[in-house]
């Protein structure tokens, strides 16, 4: 990697976005998660940990997405998150909330 | 493709979350915190594990791999915190967490739970009680529509006092003359009328009323109609409307009711109208309405019809005010008689119905508001008290990070506790004192009144509870974490801590103390009056005398002389009861009302009283009552209907007329004023004697000017007089024979009022005795209160002086330096209190001048005797206080550093 990773704090709603995002992709518990971020964005995003399980546990509030305690690969117990009906439509209203401000913000910064 | 399928395994499967697994997360994280926490717990974990092993797999040893993990976390009890927080069930968690850790510090001191809930239960209990009186009496509306357009129409007095009736002259003129009010009615009410069906005899309060009466007031009759003008000449139709109560009672709600003829008061009247279920006369109670005749008798030349009127809409009272000053003038123009008045006043309805009523209500809701406060600063005070133990705790909270608000919503949820106990425990408190007051309240409610614990009550005391758990706790809140800061800058020196601080408790006790002071002198001085007024010479020996009266309408056509009879049979009859000592009749017995009329002496216009007291008596009246003789006779055998017309004048009328000359022989003329009749025919009387004064209607005032006029000379005129006076031998109990002897001489007659002088005296003074029971109440509890705040102030000067106290202790005090030391600083403020307060006393008793009696508002042994009370409850409220410092044990309170 050349770049260095970005650790800052994401705004509450892009963590929204990239933990419905992920959690598309099947049941995962909170590490899995933080992991798959890491990976997916080429170690470009960090996310903290102290703004990941609040997060997690805000959309789980809102009914976005849904938990339950399983077995994870070495057998030990740990809480899987997976998207919700509702999570998924939620998914694409932030989607295209994101695609709207990437293309406002690229017209600014387009512009002399 | 979402499918249905409830098949978990599926990765990519999104289940729907339902309504009903939201509510159960949300209660869940409400009612399993422990096991939410632990849930929580073990995943954070899980996750510090999982990266512990990615470090080691990365080549980390096992601790420095865990190391790194738990830096790369960060802080896990602040992730948990704001994980807790986003349950959203948080406020309502911390809220329950409040309450619980509140009730068990209540239980551990249930010594200082009882005295907090206590105080906070007499003080909101009395404002409860207090605002239930004032919401039903003064809040509420009238039941009428539109009442704030109802004015009733007042007579100014050159004094500038009012009196809401006036005569029937004046009504007619103001009722024909002004356009100013959308109509104008005139009433007199409370008349106690028979009702005969067949053989039953029933007694029912009848108020005579003009013929737009109903209207005024905004109701109609349900069936019917109302009266017409015809119906209120003297001599017009003989028609009555019944109120809906009585036509279902007594009529059996007969549907053939209008048109029917009824027997009131031994005449035949036709049912005209029957009043809608609901409808109440506010002023006074009634069964059925008569037409009130307008004439120009005797009565109807006094000021005795009361007059509403509605105004026109949009029309505010003071334009009608200004219109009727002018109709007013008019009237003067063109009037023979004047009597005192000096001009008309209109006053709102319902402000007339509770005026005498509205300012004193007023006072005691503002007092008992005052008073409250002073129970929440005695409760801060209090706590405080206990202030010392929890310092450590709010420093500690403090220092871990906690916000200041979350610790002020703490010691709010604690409070809010306390007020909800107090307020709950202060409803029985505040039905007692509302059932010890309505019982002798001297005036009589408006009639629609009921005057009960309501919802709207119950409301006011919650929203009070609350109001006064903020105003204290965050009071003590405040206290606290000022020592707080005070205490960490002191650390070494814990030295003359006590007096610089607790400024404001120490004030408030001083305040307290006064305010006692003021209460007891105020108390103090109505009792007195009290004793006075009940003990004063009334004019007359009120001891074993009972009196009756017996209101009763003989058939029509009965010669008079049956009448006269009947009542001379009464009267022997009653005579030769045992133990009776004598008899007499009066048309008005003493302190039970008043009759008058104009009346002048002969041939001296200018010697005229407008209302003059007429009494019509037996001859043994005053000898039953003992009102001595002082000029002259009495009434004697030979005054009877063919010898000369007699009077007897008691010194007030003989002061005023003669001045010190002897009025044996002249003469007076009842019916005439200033030269003008008022009678058809009145009659010069010669004075043959002069007695006592006796008090008239009232206990207070002084006795009005009276003439007697014997019984046995009216004896043509009209009906003999209804009211009792029986002297009896002590002890002795004849109620039930002499109401027996009534009804058996004549069947239709009844006892309306049976009652011992002493009663009537007390029924009399019944307003004082009510001021002084209030005012005493008042004292009560403020002493109580004063005493709590002493002990509050005290107790914690001694948590605060404990290491001091070790010292002296350590450097040889003995145990009674350490109590003088205590209790000294009590007894200065108390006596700073009782000199603040008895300078207060004196200033403001010039506002109970009013309610005293021959009693100055500067009495020295009451002062005394109060500032000798005070010092008194001081010093026993700093006993305890002085005992826990003469306990401190100098070696505990010397290493407790």
């Amino acid at each position: 990697m050349t770049t260095n990773p970005i650790k800052s704090d994401l705004l509450q709603g892009t963590l929204d976005l990239l933990i419905l995002k992920t959690l598309a992709a099947g049941p995962m518990h909170g590490y899995g998660v933080s992991l798959r971020i890491q990976e997916i964005s080429s170690d470009a995003l960090q996310v903290r940990q102290g703004s990941l399980y609040p997060a997690l546990h805000r959309l789980e509030r809102r009914g976005w997405i849904m938990s339950e305690w399983g077995d994870s690969e070495n057998n030990r117990k740990a809480k899987f998150y997976r998207l919700t009906r509702a999570g998924k439509r939620q998914l694409g209203i932030e989607e295209s909330n994101w695609e709207r401000l990437k293309a406002a913000i690229g017209q600014v910064l387009s512009a002399v | 493709m979402v499918s249905n399928k409830t098949n978990s395994n599926d990765p990519l499967f999104t289940p729907d979350f339902s309504l009903k697994q939201k509510i159960r997360l949300w209660l869940g994280a409400l009612f399993h915190v422990k096991q939410f926490d632990r849930q929580l717990d073990s995943e954070l974990r899980f996750h510090v594990e999982k990266q512990t092993e990615a470090g080691i797999r990365a080549g980390m040893s096992g601790p420095d791999a865990r190391r790194a993990a738990l830096r790369e976390f960060g802080n896990v009890d602040l992730t948990k915190e704001e994980c807790r927080d986003e349950r959203g069930t948080r406020f309502l968690e911390q809220f329950w967490q409040d309450a619980r850790f509140g009730l068990r510090m209540l239980r551990k001191n249930p010594g200082f739970a009882a005295v907090v809930v206590l105080t906070l239960a007499l003080g909101i209990g009395a404002n409860t009680a207090i605002f239930s009186v004032v919401n039903s009496v003064l809040l509420r509306p009238l039941p009428y529509p539109q009442p704030y357009q109802l004015v009733e129409l007042e007579l100014k007095l050159q004094r500038g006092d009012l009196i809401d009736s006036m005569t029937v002259p004046q009504f007619q003129f103001f009722r024909d003359h002004s356009s100013v009010f959308q109509s104008v009615a005139g009433f007199r009410g409370g008349f106690d009328i028979s009702l005969k069906q067949g053989q039953t005899i029933d007694w029912v309060t009848s108020a005579q009323v003009t013929d737009n009466f109903f209207r005024v007031l905004g109701a109609s009759p349900a069936m019917g109609r109302e009266f017409v003008r015809d119906e209120t000449r003297p001599g017009g139709p003989a028609t009555t409307i019944l109120t809906d109560e009585i036509w279902r009672k007594t009529f059996g709600a007969d549907p053939e009711i209008i048109g029917r003829q009824i027997n009131l008061d031994d005449k035949s009247y036709t049912v005209v109208g029957v009043m809608p279920r609901g409808f109440k006369l506010v002023d006074g109670p009634a069964d059925v309405f008569i037409p009130l005749h307008l004439g120009n008798s005797m009565s109807d030349q006094g000021t005795n019809t009361d007059v509403l009127a509605r105004l026109k809409n949009n029309e505010s009272i003071h334009e009608a005010q200004a219109d009727m000053a002018v109709v007013y003038d008019q009237f003067h123009r063109q009037d023979v008689t004047q009597g005192n008045d000096a001009g008309v006043q209109l006053v709102g309805y319902q402000d007339s119905l509770v005026s005498d009523v509205k300012p004193s209500l007023l006072l005691l809701f503002g007092a008992v508001g005052f008073l409250l406060l002073v129970a929440c600063a005695n409760v801060a005070s209090l706590l405080l008290a206990r202030a010392s133990a929890r310092q450590a705790e709010i420093s500690i909270r403090l220092a871990l990070g906690a916000r200041r608000g979350r610790l002020v919503r703490q010691f709010i949820t604690e409070s809010l506790l306390m007020a909800l106990l107090g307020g709950a425990a202060g409803l029985p408190a505040a039905t007692w004192l509302l059932k010890t007051l309505t019982a002798s309240i001297p005036f009589i409610l408006p009639a629609s009144v009921s005057v009960n614990l309501d919802g709207t009550v119950l409301a006011f005391t919650f929203l009070v509870a609350i109001a006064t758990s903020v105003v204290f706790g965050l009071a003590s809140f405040r206290q606290t974490t000022k020592l707080d800061l005070n205490s960490s800058l002191k650390e070494s020196s814990k030295g003359s801590a006590g007096i610089a601080r607790n400024h404001t408790g120490r004030i408030l006790v001083i305040v307290e103390v006064a305010l006692s002071v003021t209460m007891l002198i105020g108390a103090g001085l109505l009792m007195e009056s009290l004793y006075r007024l009940r003990h004063q010479d009334i004019g007359f020996d009120p001891q074993n005398v009972i009196t009756m009266t017996t209101p009763y309408t003989p058939p029509k056509n009965t010669p008079l002389a049956a009448v006269w009879n009947s009542q001379q049979m009464i009267m022997n009859r009653i005579k030769a009861l045992p133990g009776v000592v004598s008899v007499a009749v009066v048309n008005v017995p003493p302190l039970v009302g008043g009759g008058n009329m104009p009346a002048q002496r002969q041939g001296h216009n200018e010697n005229s009283i407008g209302g003059m007291e007429i009494r019509e008596i037996s001859q043994e009246f005053f000898k039953t009552l003992r009102i001595p003789v002082l000029q002259g006779r009495g009434f004697v055998e030979s005054d009877t209907e063919s010898s000369v017309p007699v009077a007897v004048i008691n010194q007030n009328v003989a002061r005023k007329w003669w001045n010190g000359a002897s009025p044996i022989g002249d003469h007076l003329i009842v019916g005439m004023f200033n030269g003008k009749r008022y009678t058809d025919n009145p009659r010069p009387l010669e004075v043959v004697g002069v007695v006592a004064d006796v008090k008239g209607k009232t206990i207070r005032g002084d006795a009005p000017p009276t003439v007697y006029l014997p019984a046995s000379q009216l004896m043509t005129d009209g009906n003999p007089p209804r009211g009792w006076v029986i002297r009896t031998e002590n002890g002795v109990n004849i109620s039930s024979e002499l109401r027996t002897i009534v009804t058996e001489v004549i069947p239709a007659q009844r006892v309306m009022l049976l009652l011992s002088m002493q009663q009537v005296i007390g029924i009399s003074v019944a307003s004082t005795n009510f001021d002084s029971l209030l005012m005493g109440l008042f004292a009560a509890l403020a002493l109580l209160l004063t005493a709590v705040g002493i002990y509050g102030v005290l107790s914690f000067t001694v948590a605060q002086r404990t290491h001091e106290i070790g010292i002296r202790v350590a450097l040889g005090a003995r145990r009674i330096d350490v109590l003088r030391l205590v209790v000294g600083q009590g007894m200065v403020l108390a006596w700073m209190g009782i000199g603040i307060g008895i300078l207060a006393a004196l200033g403001l008793t010039r506002f109970l001048e009013t309610m005293l009696f021959n009693v100055q508002p500067i009495d020295a042994p009451t002062y005394a005797a109060v500032a000798v009370a005070l010092t008194g409850v001081a010093l026993l409220a700093s006993y305890l206080p002085a005992r826990r410092a003469m306990r401190v044990d100098p070696i505990t309170a010397l290493r407790n550093e």
